[in-house]
């Protein structure tokens, strides 16, 4: 500013000031450019990122809207031909536009988003987005039944990888952005932004650090934001009260936990089996699938069971008021998981998430209806029942466990049942995890030719420590302030080839026994070893370091230190790339 | 599909920011002009499924009523009318597993407006379902006080009535009669007003209360035979027989054709005729009434001994036996009766209207409800207090 302002009031500009004949918008440009280094333009651009993908997840929900009212009509009627007739003819257009115009739209969101990050340079057509946006309306409109928000996910992603292409971020942020796209699209569909923000870190990234955490948490706040703005804040549910009054009741949920888990794995595997040979069928019969799923939803409605179709909020939020009763909560949960498993193997676009919550809602209310017939002291009402069975299988079948958590304290708004939820979840998580190996993401990548990392078996992978390759303290520990030839004589009985050597300020260095008898010999045992050393120390590790951490030391010095953490000056052992490759090749 | 734009601009941060500004702000405004056209579509929807609601509701149909009521809201989710609409549809249905639902939409719209005189009603109506007196007398206590869009007056005065009733109904006639109170000093100039809270009072079985409120109606509208009737049957009930023999007699003249008052009027005029305690009349007559009194309960006695084989008679009849006892005393009384002309014997009749009184009572419990002259003697003997008049 001093600059312009001296400019301004200077009637004959030097001539050696090129800088002044700036116009005062370039000047301020290139000012606002300096501040902008990549990680602040990658945090700005998050919100833009969250706020195009809000904008298209809202016109995606109207386009759902629109298409359930053209094609269903506002009152569904039961026994209505519309019910079979519409998914049918509907199924048929989305598989003919998915075969002809957007082959790239098949399978999952959350799988295509990883395969962006991982393999593909975080590229995801664009043409992706338009290809889901249209079909998973058409399909979820008509009643298939799919969530929205699988495809909300990989719009957001979409749009968030053509902004990063277009605006040529560097290849390790432009990576990143499908995933900051993704949490948008997902916090956008749900709502919620922190299960969203969760399930991207949990499931996607699979790490956690301050940019991309920034990145993520900004971009899913601003596309709720923005959904909020429109569609208003009303939740997903109208949540009842829900209590939690003795711990015994404790075992109630455990129960949940287990049944939710077992139809976690029913579902995940009924899906992973018929997947794989319903796309091994003639290519003919492709055209077909998707209609074939829509006809049989469309049965099942018309026989007396319409809410199965589309993602069933509505009927979630009534199972949690106590609408329907136990038995017709568990057959509303089995047919939809025939329902969802023949729509998604069929190749129909659309996601699992909202079906995995009506699967596990109508299994919460069964369970504890019929947990409350034969324990008339339980005092969960069936509306908490309904909301920890929508933890229990996303926590099962998504294999999401924080998220499955946090999801439900989210939706309900109501911290009084996170205990009961922590229970169940974990449940369920067990059960599936013992019975069902390979999550259900990543079953659908093999089955896709694809093979990304599974970030629940990175999760539970055991990690080696410095401390499994730690040698003990060596017998002989040479002094640095000691003269040469006293450290000389004193490493004559030994084997060892290298000697550790105690700086005398702090610090450790290393020397080799062919070093030490070389300076003997050179005549320079009246010195003292440190003047001999070089000045810089060996850095020290801790014996809870990860293996892989000290790689980098031990190609150079002969011995590296594992120190206390508490107490540096204290040696808990040594570590050489010998030990340490013979930890890796056990 | 590689898709691009067009490198139109430089690439400094200034100004993909600006251009990302100007393409949100287009965004936006696309995006708000789709959504406002959306929400005008859906709003037009949702009002003609209101409308076919409403329609199925008022015929009973509750079952279609909430489909459309909740199809509405679908278009309209935040409509306040609509919850509360599907809030009624879901409570009135009869199927308590929708009172729950229904509850949920009335609490979110009274977390909204607590001072909602309709929704505290629904409320209010909620748990008079349940049947929790508590929830429901503070619910219908918020509609009385809260803020009502039309007719304000009526509207509380109603809203209390259904308290009352519901009061009475879960046996609460402490709190009801508290209520009926409050009632009866905010009603309107309305005789129907008025002949309701009369009925109020007359359930809860404070029939004095329920004759001041015959009264009023009967003040506003003296034709009205119902409420004459009505306080006539306040009046006998309460043992104000003179006024009950009024205003029975009074019904009877507007309404002959009227059974209900002809025969209560019997009664009432036998207890009139009968009453020895009865004010304004002579000692003659007394005594006249005493001494027929006397006989009638001595023959009440001996009828009921028959009916149920209690031999009065036998020496060795059973000192138990509340009849014989009865029997006894009535015999050691009967020559009592020579002194009631003495002026000096003032407790005389009361002694001896004891004897006829237990006796009368007695029967009652042994034998079954009396009739006509003993009736009468019953009921006096029940009414004492108030028969001395």
């Amino acid at each position: 500013m001093s600059d312009l302002a001296s400019t301004a009031g200077s009637p004959e500009p030097s001539p050696t000031s090129s800088v002044v004949r700036l116009r005062p918008t370039q000047r301020l440009f290139s000012t606002i450019e300096g501040v902008f280094h990549e990680e602040v333009f990658f945090l700005i651009l998050s919100v833009f990122i969250g706020i195009f993908s809000g904008l298209a997840v809202v016109c995606f929900r109207l386009a759902i809207d629109w298409m359930h009212l053209a094609l269903l009509g506002p009152l569904p009627q039961t026994h209505s031909w519309r019910l079979f007739a519409v998914p049918s003819l509907a199924g048929l257009v989305v598989a003919v536009l998915v075969l002809h115009v957007f082959p790239g739209i098949r399978g999952s969101g959350v799988n295509q988003t990883k395969a962006a990050l991982y393999i593909f340079n975080g590229f995801i057509p664009f043409r992706t987005a338009v290809g889901k946006f249209i079909c998973a309306a058409i399909a979820i409109g008509s009643g298939q039944s799919l969530g929205p928000e699988d495809p909300s996910l990989q719009i957001g992603a979409s749009i968030a990888s053509a902004l990063g292409r277009q605006l040529e971020i560097s290849r390790e942020k432009l990576r990143l952005m499908a995933p900051v796209g993704a949490a948008a699209g997902l916090a956008a569909a749900f709502n919620a932004p922190i299960s969203a923000v969760l399930f991207v870190i949990e499931e996607v990234i699979g790490r956690w650090s301050a940019g991309i955490l920034g990145s993520v948490v900004l971009s899913a706040v601003s596309s709720v934001v923005i959904v909020r703005w429109f569609l208003g804040s009303e939740p997903l549910f109208r949540i009842p009260v829900t209590t939690f009054k003795r711990p015994t009741e404790l075992v109630a949920y455990a129960v949940l936990g287990i049944v939710g888990g077992l139809a976690s794995v029913a579902f995940a595997k009924s899906i992973g089996y018929l997947r794989p040979r319903l796309k091994a069928w003639p290519r003919w019969t492709q055209y077909l699938q998707p209609a074939f799923a829509g006809l049989l939803i469309g049965l099942i409605a018309f026989l007396g069971a319409p809410q199965i179709m589309g993602a069933g909020y509505d009927s979630m939020d009534q199972a949690m008021h106590g609408q329907y009763a136990w038995k017709v909560l568990a057959i509303l949960a089995v047919l939809k998981i025939v329902a969802t498993t023949f729509s998604f193997v069929s190749g129909t676009p659309g996601g699992m998430f909202a079906p995995t919550l009506f699967i596990g809602a109508m299994l919460g209310g069964a369970v504890g209806d019929i947990e409350r017939m034969f324990f008339p002291h339980l005092t969960g009402s069936t509306g908490t029942y309904v909301l920890v069975g929508m933890g229990v299988l996303f926590a099962g079948f998504l294999r999401v466990p924080m998220t499955s958590v946090f999801m439900v304290l989210e939706v309900s708004g109501n911290y009084e049942i996170i205990v009961p939820v922590i229970v169940a979840n974990t449940f369920s998580y067990l059960v599936s995890r013992s019975l069902q190996s390979v999550p259900i993401f990543d079953l659908l990548t093999r089955q896709d030719g694809l093979i990304l990392p599974s970030l629940e078996e990175e999760r539970e992978e055991a990690i080696l420590r410095v401390e499994d390759a730690m040698l003990p303290v060596p017998a002989i520990i040479l002094n640095a302030e000691d003269y040469v030839d006293v450290n000389a004589r004193r490493i004559q009985g030994s084997s060892d080839l290298a000697f550790l050597v105690r700086m005398r300020s702090s610090g450790w260095s290393t020397i080799t026994r062919e070093q030490l008898q070389r300076l003997f010999q050179e005549g320079k045992g009246e010195l003292r070893l440190a003047s001999a050393l070089p000045s810089q120390t060996v850095p020290s590790l801790y014996p809870d370091l990860p293996l892989d951490s000290a790689l980098r030391y031990v190609n150079n010095y002969a011995l590296v230190p594992v120190v206390n953490r508490a107490n540096f000056s204290k040696l808990e052992g040594v570590i050489s790339s010998e030990s340490v490759f013979q930890k890796y090749r056990q | 599909m590689s898709w691009r734009l067009p490198k139109l601009v430089p690439r400094s941060a200034p100004v993909i920011l600006l251009v990302l500004t100007l393409a949100a702000a287009t965004g936006f405004a696309a995006v708000g002009h789709l959504v406002a056209r959306y929400n005008a579509n859906q709003q037009s929807r949702g009002r003609k499924l209101y409308a076919q609601g409403v329609v199925a509701a008022g015929a009973g149909r509750y079952d279609e009523a909430i489909a459309a009521f909740r199809a509405a809201l679908t278009c309209d989710r935040t409509n306040s009318q609509y919850q509360l609409s599907l809030a009624r549809a879901l409570r009135d249905s009869n199927d308590p597993r929708r009172l729950d639902e229904a509850e949920s939409y009335l609490v979110a719209l009274w977390q909204r407006t607590p001072q909602d005189a309709a929704v505290n009603l629904a409320l209010a109506r909620v748990a008079a379902h349940r049947g929790s007196i508590e929830d429901a007398t503070r619910y219908y206590h918020n509609a009385m006080y809260g803020v009502w869009n039309s007719d304000p007056d009526s509207n509380r005065s109603r809203a209390r009535i259904e308290l009352i009733q519901f009061l009475l109904k879960k046996g609460a006639p402490a709190n009801a009669e508290a209520e009926l109170m409050a009632l009866s000093t905010s009603l309107p100039r309305d005789p129907a007003a008025h002949f309701e809270a009369a009925q109020l009072f007359a359930q809860a079985q404070d029939y004095s209360g329920a004759l001041t409120q015959y009264r009023e109606a009967i003040h506003l509208d003296p034709l009205n035979s119902s409420a004459l009737t009505g306080a006539g049957e306040a009046a006998y009930n309460s043992g104000n027989y003179a006024a009950a023999q009024h205003y029975l007699q009074e019904a009877l003249n507007r309404n002959p054709q009227d059974a209900n008052p002809r025969q209560l009027l019997a009664t009432t005029e036998l207890i009139v005729r009968t009453n020895p305690f009865r004010s304004h009349i002579s000692d003659v007559e007394r005594n006249r009434r005493i001494t027929a009194a006397f006989g009638q309960a001595g023959r009440r006695l001996t009828d009921c001994a028959e009916q149920t084989g209690v031999d009065l008679n036998a020496t060795g009849a059973s000192p138990a036996s509340p009849l014989a006892s009865l029997q006894a005393r009535w015999i050691a009384t009967k020559p009592e009766l020579n002194r009631l002309r003495s002026p000096a014997e003032t407790d005389l009749p009361d002694a001896i209207m004891d004897v006829v009184f237990q006796i009368e009572q007695q029967t009652a419990s042994v034998c079954g409800r009396p009739q006509a002259l003993d009736l009468a003697l019953f009921l006096i003997s029940q009414k004492r207090e108030a028969a001395i008049q």
